[in-house]
């Protein structure tokens, strides 16, 4: 028997809450129809987003071709992504979590981590039966299970969630780490990807607990700061903070479309860019942010993807800008005999817009002018929709519905409006779906 | 209009006097050189019911002097509703939801809860998570479809009761998932 890493149990409490398959389970949840069957979410992607447990065990995988997703599972229920009730139940996830502590990191759509330290007192609980309460309301509230780990850390937390998925609750308390990594393989810790993995495997580490053994000077030696964080914290010592800010700055700005059928027209193509673009700079601009560069990238009906990087002379927001300098970039990734099924644009190194400085040229008077034309732009849009004014270059891709045939499949929600609701604005409550008698 | 101006110049004696003035007091209050004049302007305020008159003859603030004339030659005086008075009041969301994280919706197809004011199309408020008790109308998964009904218990016993004749209760061979307790009916007109 190994000796424990460290002995008191939980110096910190640190939760990892994590959904059960999050949009297949919420579409299960409210349509009885659908439960107990395979059901995958991502239809108007043509690729799997999400499955339920049902799809999982006859193999489907994330990200799976929905053809072959047809071929394996014939009877599997495909629906389109309704992003809109995902997001309001991420947000009640976020919101029934923070009903016991403020200290919550919203870390993903159907994942969060939370701090409950201290809290045993006040709520006459263990960290235990705290953590067993939040999942009932969980559970019972949105209508699917959740997974959750406590553990002294984030990392810890996030091993122990995935311990006993779905639905499971398990708590790794500090003197017990070992017994858990001793049966964990190190590519399962969060964060270790599988070039360390391999970069591992080739000194002799193969379990979590065989990581965690190293002594400090190699890890410091062979391997950067991340990974000496998650070595810390598989030790047992709290190193990652949570981030409990609400996500009000991005680092970087995606967004990207798929679009079918595949095409290779090139007005259509960069029309379908020149969106895109539109649409992260709207956002830029929504956050009060600029970017300093882009990435362009075009990906093929194989899947295979071709990109550039431009950088900017100075920052912007502004769509037209980076449309134009865009165009030279296109023509060199694009390929007349090749069809495309996405485009996409990633806004980088992006900075607070306020911070804009004067140049010698007199550009930043033109830059003013701009910013009025866009904010009468984006006043438009706010007021009668996303897309009632857009560039001449993205005309092809606003003229049509993103998706020709089965995959212009619009959410049911969508379709089934209520009296006063409207295409842009619906009441932020979800419903339920299916035959009601 | 005039009789307006002389009416405030009344009020006001009313006010500070705590009495109606006489026949010469409003004559002079008008500016009139005559008593008649002022009769003529107190007939004309009698027959509006703007003053009164009591047994004995002697004029009496009406039922009228009271009401929305005057009070718009006081109101200029008076404070807007300031925020606080505002604090204590809430949102239909609020009054319609007790816990939003746990509220959904649906509409409602069929008449089964007619005599329960329920109808086809409505909207219905459901919240999930709470333990049914008897009389509740509930959102429960029979046979892989919702169905809205009274919850009904008599002792260990349970089922569902439609608020319609031409429907049978149901009684569950399992146990009866129940997923949600109806807690407000919309219908938009």
């Amino acid at each position: 028997m190994r000796s424990p890493l460290i002995l008191s149990s939980f110096p910190r409490a640190i939760l990892h809450i994590d959904g059960d398959a999050f949009f297949a389970a919420s579409e299960q949840a409210r349509n009885p129809k659908l439960k107990g069957r395979p059901v995958i979410t991502g239809k108007e992607r043509g690729i799997v987003a999400s499955m339920s447990y049902e799809a999982k065990a006859r193999g489907v995988t994330r990200a799976m071709r929905l053809f072959e997703v047809k071929k394996i599972c014939p009877d599997a229920v495909i629906l389109p992504s309704d992003y809109e009730t995902y997001s309001i139940l991420s947000k009640r996830l976020f919101n029934i979590v923070r009903r016991y502590t403020p200290d919550v990191e919203e870390y993903g759509i159907d994942e969060c981590f939370a701090d409950i330290t201290g809290l045993r007192r006040p709520f006459r609980m263990s960290y235990h039966d705290i953590a067993e309460k939040i999942k009932k309301e969980l559970d019972s509230e949105l209508g699917f299970t959740f997974s959750i780990g406590l553990a002294p850390n984030k990392v810890l937390a996030k091993i122990a969630s995935k311990w006993a998925k779905p639905s499971g609750l398990t708590a790794i308390p500090g003197r017990l780490i070992h017994i858990y990594l001793e049966e964990l393989a190190v590519e399962k810790v969060w964060g270790i990807g599988p070039q360390t993995t391999a970069f591992l495997a080739h000194h002799g580490i193969k379990t979590a607990l065989d990581f965690a053994l190293r002594k400090e000077p190699w890890i410091r030696k062979n391997l950067s700061k991340p990974f000496f964080e998650i070595w810390q914290e598989l030790n047992g010592n709290f190193v990652l903070n949570l981030d409990t800010s609400e996500k009000t700055s991005y680092q970087s700005i995606s967004k990207v479309k798929t679009f079918s059928p595949a095409s290779n027209d090139r007005a259509f193509v960069f029309a379908q860019l020149s969106k895109n673009i539109e649409n992260a700079c709207m956002k830029a601009r929504r956050y009060k942010l600029a970017a300093n560069g882009a990435a362009l990238f075009l990906r093929q009906e194989n899947f295979e993807c071709r990109g550039m990087e431009i950088k900017f002379s100075r920052k912007t927001a502004f769509a037209h800008e980076i449309i134009n300098l865009a165009k030279s970039s296109f023509e060199d990734i694009f390929n007349p005999k090749i069809l495309y099924r996405s485009t996409g644009v990633v806004l980088l190194k992006l900075e607070e817009e306020n911070e804009m400085q004067l140049d010698l040229f007199g550009r930043e008077l033109l830059a003013q002018k701009m910013t009025k034309i866009y904010e009468s732009i984006d006043a438009i849009r706010n007021k009668y929709g996303k897309h009632t004014v857009f560039f001449g270059s993205s005309f092809q891709a606003n003229k049509f519905s993103q998706h020709l045939g089965e995959r212009g499949v619009v959410p049911q929600r969508k379709q089934n409006l209520l009296k006063g609701e409207t295409a842009r604005k619906r009441l932020a409550i979800p419903v339920f779906l299916g035959k009601i008698s | 209009m005039p009789s307006d101006k002389y009416l405030e110049k009344i009020i006001n004696f009313y006010k500070e006097r705590k009495r109606m003035p006489s026949y010469s007091e409003i004559a002079r209050l008008a500016g009139f050189g005559s008593k008649n004049a002022a009769y003529k302007l107190v007939q004309k305020l009698l027959d509006e019911n703007i003053l009164e008159k009591d047994s004995s003859g002697k004029l009496l603030p009406g039922r009228a002097f009271n009401s929305v004339r005057v009070l718009g030659t006081v109101e200029a005086g008076w404070p807007s509703p300031a925020e606080e008075e505002l604090l204590d009041t809430m949102t239909l969301d609020e009054f319609l939801i007790a816990n939003k994280e746990a509220t959904y919706m649906l509409t409602v197809k069929g008449d089964s809860m007619k005599d329960a004011g329920i109808i086809s199309g409505d909207l219905v408020l459901v919240e999930r998570g709470k333990q049914a008790k008897d009389g509740d109308i509930v959102i429960a998964e029979v046979d892989g479809e919702w169905t809205m009904k009274y919850f009904r218990k008599r002792g260990s016993k349970i089922f569902l009761e439609p608020a319609n004749q031409k429907f049978s209760k149901i009684f569950p061979k399992e146990t009866l998932k129940i997923a949600a307790i109806v807690k407000a009916v919309i219908r938009k007109y």
